[in-house]
C-alpha cells in the first residue's frame, strides 16, 4: 500500500480557518505542525531556493480558499483535439513524486493545496449544471492533483459522489493513480460516477511515478470498486517506450481486464508521452538518472515535445490491438491530444471537433444510466 | 591631448568613507583576486581611455595580509599597467570584512553595468566564498543580476565559475544564454575544448541544438564524443582544408542530428530523395510538414506576371502526371508499417 500522506507542516490560509474541512484534515494530522498564516501563496517562493523547489513544495500541505473559478474546460491543447472535458480544481499538486508530471511546471505555487470552501465549490457547480440546459458533460478532478491521493485526509470523494449522485447529465469521474478507494467503497454506486486509474507498464511505474502504487495494486483497486457496482475508466497516459515495452503494456492490459470486466470499462484513453520544453530541464536536473527524454522527440504543432510520428503510431497501433483483442471491439477507446490522422488510422474514426469526442465518449454512460 | 593631472588630493577623515591617496602600481598586490569578477576583457578602450584622458575615476583599495588589493577597477588598472601608468590616483576604503568589501565592489558595477554570465557566475562564487549562505545567494543577489531566483541558476552559475578558461571566454564573448551553457558545463573538459572553436560559429540555436544533442546522445548510447567523432565521414569533415570552417560547423551539426534523431533522418533524407527523383525543380520549394507531424505538403513559388504562374504550374502539373508523384505521399505516419 502507498504511505498515506503526511506533510511535514500544515500552512493555514487565516481566511480558510473557519471552514470544516480545514478542521477536519487538521484532526487527521494531529502530530503535523500547523502555522495560520495570512496568505501561504506568499511563502511559495521559498522552496525556489533549495536545491528542489517541486520537491520541497510536496511536503508541504496548504489548505486555502478558492478565490477564482472552481469549475474550468480542460485547456488540452492547441493543434490537437481535445475530449470536452471539464475540470473540478478542489486541489492543486500531488504528494506523487512522476517523473514527466507536467505539473512541475504548470503550476505557480509549489505547495500541496486543498480548497477548503466547499460551499462555493457546490454552489458553483450548481450554476455550472444549470448552464448545461439538460445536456451532457464529462468532468473531473484528476487534472491537477489526483482525485484520490489526498482523499483520506479530506473525505472529498464521498461529497463529490454524493452530489453528483443526482445529476444523471453530468459525467463525474475520480481520476488517480492511488489505490485510496475506501471512501469509494463506503458510497453507494451510481453509473455517471466514473472512477479511472492511470496505468502504465510496470517499470515505468516503478521507475517514473515515485510514491504511486504499483500497478497490480491499482488494479485491484479497481477490482473492488468495480465490484462495488462503480462503473470505471484506465488512462494510459504517459505511454513510454523503452525495451520490452510491448510486452510489459500487454501484461498490464491482461490484468486488466482480469479485474473488470469489459463492461464495466466506461472509456480508455491513450496518450503518449508529450511535455513543454520547460518541463525537459526539470526533469532532467529533478531525475537525472531517467531515461525518458531520450527517445525521438519532435516539437508538435502545440510546441510540446513528442514522440515522432510514426513512433506514436506504432506504440498506439499495437496497445490499442492489445486492447481491443482482450476487451472486443466496442471498448470506448480515445486519444488524449491527438491529430485526426491519427484518429483515423488507429482509431478507425473521424472525430471531427472535441464535442464529437465528447459526445462519443458520453453516450454509453447515458444509454446505461437510461436503462437503469 | 596630454593626461588630465590630479594635483589636490584630498584626505578624509575617520568618518569619511575612505582616502583618497596615490599609490605606486607596484604598492599593489595583483596578484590577490579575491575582489575581481572580470576576466578575459579587452583593454583597448580603457587604454585609449587612459590616453585620452588619463584616470579619471580612482580604483578602489584595501589593506588585506598588509599589501594594498584592489577592490573595484580591474579593468581601469589592468590597462594602466599595460602602458606603465604610474602612480595612480586610488581610494583605500575604510577597513571592513571581505563580504561588505565585495559589496562595495558589487553593488558600485551593478549600478554602472551591465555582468555578463560569466562575471555573474564569479560575483555568486565570490559572494559565497565571503560567506554569504546559497539560499541568500538566490533570494537577494540573483534577482539583482537579472536572474530567477532558482537554485538551479545558482548551481549552475558555480559550476560555470569552476569551469575551464576555454569555456569562459566563449561565453565572456558569446554571452549565450542558459539553455546553451548548461550542456556545455555537463561536457567533460577535452569535449568542451574541442567543441568551443565550432559553437563559435553558429548561432544561438544552433549552438543549443548541438549540445542538447550530443548531451542527449552521451546519455542514450553511453558513449562520449571522441568515439562519436570516430564515425566514418565526420572526422575527415572536420579537418577537411577544402570546407570554410563554418561549414565545418554545420557537417558536425547535422552529424550529431542524425545521430540523435535517426528515424527522423531517415524520413527527411528519403523525401529528399522523392523530391530529387521527380526532378522537383530548383526555384519551387516543396516541404512536408514540420517534423511530418502533419499530413499536408506546402509547395511555394514566386511569380511576378500571369505568365509566370501559369508557367509554374504547368511544370507543377507535369510533375503530377508522372508515376513517382505518389512517392511524396508515403511521407506520413499513416503509411509506416502498411
Amino acid at each position: 500500500m502507498t504511505a498515506p500522506y503526511s506533510p511535514e507542516k500544515v500552512f493555514i490560509d487565516s481566511a480558510a480557518l473557519s471552514y470544516p474541512l480545514t478542521g477536519k484534515i487538521l484532526e487527521k494530522l494531529p502530530d503535523v505542525p500547523a502555522e495560520v498564516v495570512p496568505d501561504a501563496t506568499d511563502l511559495a517562493a521559498w522552496p525556489a531556493l533549495g536545491p528542489d523547489p517541486v520537491g520541497e513544495g510536496k511536503k508541504y500541505l496548504h489548505l486555502a480558499v478558492q478565490k477564482g473559478g472552481f469549475v474550468k474546460p480542460c485547456p488540452c491543447t492547441p493543434g490537437y483535439i481535445g475530449c470536452n472535458y471539464f475540470i473540478v480544481n478542489a486541489g492543486l499538486n500531488c504528494p506523487l513524486d512522476c517523473s514527466y508530471c507536467i505539473l512541475q511546471d504548470y503550476l505557480a505555487g509549489p505547495f500541496v493545496t486543498v480548497f477548503v470552501n466547499l460551499d462555493d465549490l457546490w454552489r458553483q457547480l450548481d450554476v455550472f449544471i444549470a448552464r448545461l440546459r439538460g445536456g451532457t458533460c464529462r468532468i473531473g478532478t484528476g487534472e491537477l492533483t489526483d482525485s484520490l491521493v489526498l482523499d483520506p485526509l479530506t473525505g472529498l470523494s464521498r461529497n463529490l459522489v454524493s452530489y453528483f449522485r443526482d445529476k444523471p447529465g453530468v459525467i463525474f469521474e475520480l481520476k488517480t493513480k492511488t489505490a485510496n478507494v475506501g471512501n469509494v467503497l463506503a458510497c453507494e454506486p451510481a453509473e455517471n460516477i466514473v472512477v479511472s486509474w492511470s496505468l502504465n507498464a510496470p517499470t515505468v511505474a516503478a521507475t517514473e511515478e515515485k510514491g504511486a502504487p504499483p500497478v497490480e495494486e491499482r488494479l485491484e483497486a479497481a477490482r473492488e470498486v468495480a465490484g462495488r457496482g462503480f462503473p470505471v475508466g484506465f488512462h494510459f497516459d504517459p505511454i513510454i517506450r523503452f525495451p520490452g515495452w510491448e510486452e510489459e503494456y500487454a501484461r498490464v492490459i491482461d490484468g486488466l481486464f482480469l479485474a473488470v470486466p469489459a463492461f464495466r470499462v466506461r472509456w480508455i484513453s491513450l496518450g503518449s508521452l508529450r511535455f513543454p520544453p520547460s518541463l525537459k530541464a526539470v526533469i532532467r536536473r529533478r531525475f537525472p538518472a531517467t531515461r525518458i527524454l531520450q527517445d525521438e522527440f519532435i516539437r508538435g504543432r502545440d510546441g510540446k515535445f513528442r514522440y515522432f510520428k510514426p513512433i506514436r503510431l506504432e506504440l498506439y497501433r499495437k496497445i490499442v490491438g492489445m486492447l481491443t483483442c482482450r476487451g472486443g471491439n466496442s471498448l470506448p477507446l480515445y486519444f488524449c491530444m491527438e491529430d485526426e490522422e491519427l484518429w483515423r488510422e488507429v482509431l478507425k474514426k473521424r472525430p471531427g471537433g472535441k464535442e464529437n469526442v465528447g459526445h462519443f465518449l458520453s453516450t454509453p454512460v447515458r444509454q446505461v444510466i437510461a436503462k437503469s | 591631448m596630454k593626461p588630465i593631472k590630479i594635483e589636490k588630493i584630498v584626505r578624509h577623515g575617520k568618518n569619511g568613507k575612505g582616502t583618497i591617496m596615490k599609490l605606486g602600481l607596484g604598492d599593489i598586490n595583483l596578484g590577490d583576486e579575491r575582489f575581481r569578477t572580470s576576466y578575459f576583457f579587452p583593454l583597448d578602450p580603457f587604454v585609449r581611455s587612459l590616453k585620452r584622458v588619463g584616470l579619471v575615476s580612482p580604483p578602489v583599495v584595501c589593506i588585506r595580509d598588509g599589501s594594498y588589493v584592489l577592490v573595484t577597477g580591474w579593468k581601469r588598472v589592468l590597462a594602466c599597467r599595460e602602458i606603465s601608468l604610474s602612480p595612480l590616483i586610488v581610494l583605500e576604503a575604510e577597513e571592513k570584512p571581505d563580504l561588505e568589501m565585495f559589496l562595495l565592489a558589487f553593488f558600485e558595477n551593478l549600478a554602472t553595468r551591465e555582468f555578463g554570465l560569466a562575471e555573474k557566475a564569479e560575483v555568486v562564487r565570490r559572494l559565497e566564498g565571503f560567506g554569504e549562505t546559497a539560499e541568500a545567494v538566490v533570494r537577494s543577489y540573483l534577482p539583482l543580476l537579472d536572474l530567477p531566483a532558482d537554485r538551479a541558476v545558482r548551481d549552475l552559475l558555480i559550476k560555470l565559475s569552476r569551469t575551464g578558461d576555454d569555456v569562459k571566454k566563449f561565453i565572456r564573448s558569446r554571452n549565450p544564454p542558459l539553455p546553451v551553457v548548461r550542456p556545455l558545463l555537463e561536457l567533460i573538459s577535452e569535449e568542451q575544448a574541442f567543441l568551443v572553436p565550432w559553437l563559435l560559429m553558429l548561432g544561438r540555436n544552433k549552438q543549443r541544438e548541438l549540445l542538447e544533442d550530443l548531451e542527449e546522445i552521451e546519455a542514450r548510447d553511453r558513449t562520449g564524443l571522441q568515439e562519436l567523432l570516430a564515425s566514418p565521414g565526420i572526422r575527415e569533415a572536420l579537418v577537411s582544408s577544402s570546407l570554410p570552417a563554418v561549414q565545418r560547423s554545420e557537417r558536425l551539426r547535422a552529424f550529431l542530428r542524425e545521430k540523435r534523431f535517426p528515424l527522423y533522418s531517415s524520413w527527411r533524407e528519403s523525401f529528399e530523395k522523392a523530391r530529387r527523383g521527380l526532378g522537383w525543380p530548383e526555384d519551387i520549394g516543396l516541404a512536408p510538414s514540420p517534423f511530418f507531424e502533419g499530413e499536408d505538403l506546402t509547395v511555394e513559388f514566386s511569380f511576378r506576371s500571369r505568365e509566370e504562374f501559369l508557367e509554374r504550374l504547368g511544370r507543377l502539373e507535369a510533375l503530377a502526371s508522372k508515376k513517382d508523384f505518389a512517392g511524396l505521399f508515403v511521407f506520413r505516419a499513416s503509411r509506416e508499417g502498411k
